[in-house]
This record gives structure tokens, sequence and C-alpha cells, in this order.
């Protein structure tokens, strides 16, 4: 009984580890957009941020002004590289998160 | 209903011009503050560009009606249009028409005049929810359609657009102002068609606010102001020519993602026409455009 007590908590514990890893690796960062009004406008940007390396999803909340872009695995996006996405989709970067901040 | 205010000299026509332009600048004085350009009008045309890199390809068809002295005129185009974005701030389009006309029972079709035109967006105010932008539109037309056809399918002149495009968007409304003027030089046959010169105002609302990857609508409402000098043949004024119309235009834009679906029709209300000459009864349009 003390065995299977043992091995259900060590199961937890690994559990445990495996999601806060999983979560410190979603690897969203946050784009906050000047200029979106529209669905049809907001395809620019999904286009242009989609194209970059390493990006798996992009979605956007035009009311917020807010594009989430996902990237794979180790990828990672840079401040200067979004901004000149977002800036040949016609719009202006006012803001960037990276992965973790603002939570 | 028509309030055919007939002009009887050309005088009177730049006046109404003049007031009319003024109440526009009116107009945009009072809303030019207010903070909003994605979605360009129907028949206006606006500073919003397709993004770098991309391509904006879009089918047309247009009918329009004018009658008078017991005649009727009816031209149908289908037009094939493409715009690319050499830059955010820069695009370059090419437009090809199929003409299908019909004048007091003369018909003829085929291919129209070729357009190729730029525009370059040279403000851009970005602010959450909302854009606001102007830009510079020029175009020239070449004389590719046949204009020995009668009636004719091209002008056989190389005409020349200009305009100033402001457009303020934002998630509820939408506003525009384009004034343009375009250049006509002589065609085939000696006749040179009058300058004209185009006044537009565009408000816009977007009744339901939705979310991206949902369908979406703005209705549009347009006062669209067109002023034409007298036609010139071997270098003496055509009397029936030239004139103004004024037209009241509403319309609608949809879009689902990347895919958009434009149509409206401009409804006359006043005129000025010189001379003896055909009104126009309505003009329809409607548009599906693909951007890739």
């Amino acid at each position: 009984m003390m065995m299977f007590a043992r091995r259900m908590a060590l199961a937890a514990g690994l559990a445990l580890l495996g999601a806060s890893a999983a979560f410190a690796n979603s690897h969203v960062y946050k784009l906050y957009v000047d200029g979106l009004a529209c669905p049809f406008c907001a395809y620019g940007v999904e286009k242009k941020v989609g194209e970059l390396d390493g990006v798996e999803k992009v979605d956007i909340d035009i009311d917020a002004g807010v594009v989430s872009v996902t990237l794979k695995g180790n990828a990672s996006l840079s401040e200067d590289v979004a901004r000149v996405a977002v800036s040949e989709a016609g719009f202006s970067l006012r803001k960037f998160e990276t992965p973790g901040q603002g939570s | 209903m028509i309030l055919a205010a007939k002009c009887s000299s050309r005088g009177q026509a730049v006046r109404a011009g003049i007031v009319l332009a003024g109440a526009v600048l009116a107009v945009a004085a009072l809303i030019a503050p207010v903070p909003a350009a994605a979605h360009n009008p129907i028949f206006t045309p606006g500073p919003h560009l397709v993004y770098s890199g991309g391509v904006e390809a879009s089918v047309s068809y247009l009918r329009d009606r004018a009658s008078g002295s017991g005649t009727r005129k009816t031209a149908q185009h289908t037009e094939l249009e493409f715009e690319y974005g050499l830059t955010a701030n820069w695009a370059a389009k090419a437009v090809l028409p199929y003409l299908d006309k019909d004048v007091a029972g003369n018909g003829s079709s085929g291919p129209g005049d070729l357009m190729l035109g730029t525009r370059y967006r040279f403000l851009r105010l970005d602010s959450p929810g909302v854009q606001r932008s102007a830009a510079f539109l020029v175009q020239v037309k070449l004389p590719t359609g046949d204009d020995g056809a009668n009636p004719r399918l091209g002008s056989g002149s190389t005409d020349f657009v200009g305009g100033l495009l402001y457009g303020h968007e934002s998630r509820r409304w939408y506003y525009n102002l384009a004034a343009r003027y375009r250049f006509n030089t002589e065609g085939g046959g000696g006749l040179k068609k009058g300058d004209r010169q185009f006044l537009d105002l565009v408000g816009g609302v977007r009744p339901v606010l939705t979310g991206y990857r949902k369908p979406d609508a703005v209705l549009f409402l347009e006062l669209n102001w067109e002023n034409a000098g007298r036609d010139e043949l071997n270098g003496a004024n055509v009397a029936d020519s030239g004139g103004w119309e004024l037209f009241v235009s509403p319309g609608i834009f949809a879009t689902y993602r990347n895919v958009a679906l434009r149509t409206g029709v401009q409804i006359p209300v006043a005129n000025g026409l010189n001379g003896n000459q055909r009104e126009t009864d309505y003009r329809f349009k409607f548009e599906v455009k693909y951007t890739f």
C-alpha cells in the first residue's frame, strides 16, 4: 500500500513538472497593433506574420488590437522582426510581449 | 426623382462644383479630427492598399444606363483588375475591361481601354482600432479599345487621372473623401472628350462588430459629383456635351477573411448637363475581390 502511494505521488509530481515545462514553452508572443479596424485588413497581418520563421499559428483579436503569435519548438521572435512584418502589412506595432510577459 | 437643373452656361456648372467642393471640405473639416480607412468604398477610390507583396485580384460587373430624346444607351463592363503591393504604402494596378454597349439600337462588344494605375500612401496615422490615411492616385488609360466600332469601345486617346484620397476607418465608422481630375487627349476622328473632375464624400458604418475569421459587412453611403468640360471636335466645341451630375450611392462591402464582395448603385439626384444629352438613369456595380 505504501509502495502504491509513493508511486502515485511520484507520478503526480512528474505530471506537474511536465505541465509547467509545457507552459513555459508555450511560445506565445503578443503583438499590440495599432490601426487594426476590420477583419479583411487583418488578413495582411496574418499573412506577413505567418510567413516568419518558426510561426505555427496566428490569432487576431481585432477589438483588442492584439495579434497572438505561437511559435514552434525553440523558435523565437524579436521585436524588430515583428515590427517590420506588421509594418509591411500596413499597420503599426505599439507594444511587444514575449512569452511569460504580462501574465 | 431627378432634379434636372439644366445649366445654360459653363459658368453655372463651375459655380455648382465650387459650392459642392466647399460643402465637401466643410464636412471634411468637421470629421477629420475624429480618429478611422481600410475598406475602400464602392464608387470612390480610397487610400487603403494591399499589403506589401500581396495581390488583390477582382472581377467586377458594371451596368449603366442613360436616356433622353427618345433614345437609350446601355453599357455593361466586365472588368478584371489586379493590384500588387510594391511596398506597404505603394501599389500598382491594371484594369482590363470588356464592354458590351447598346446605343439607340446599335450594339458592339469587345475589349475596352486598358487602364494602368498606381497609388502612393503618403500619410498613415494608426491608433488603437483606428487608421487614418491619405494617398495620391495616378492613372493612365491607353487606347486599346476599338474606337472605330459603333458604338465606340475605346476613346482612341491616352488619358490621365490624378487624385487625392483620404480615408478614416474605425471599428464602427468610416469616412472617405476623394478629389480627382481626368485629362483627356484627342482621340480618333479629331474628337477630344472634355476633361472631367470628380469629388466624392462617403460615410460608412459597420452595424455588427465581428471578429477575425467571421463574416463582416460595412454599409456605405456615397455622394459622387462629376463634371465634364465640353467635348471638342476638330477644335470646335460640341454644344450638346459636358456638364455635371450628382449621385447618391448606397453600397455594401461584405467580407469573409480574404474574400470580399462589393456592390452598390449610383442614383442620379441632380444634373446640369449642357444642351440636349442623355441623362444617367443608374449605374450598378458588383465586384468579387480575392487577396493573396
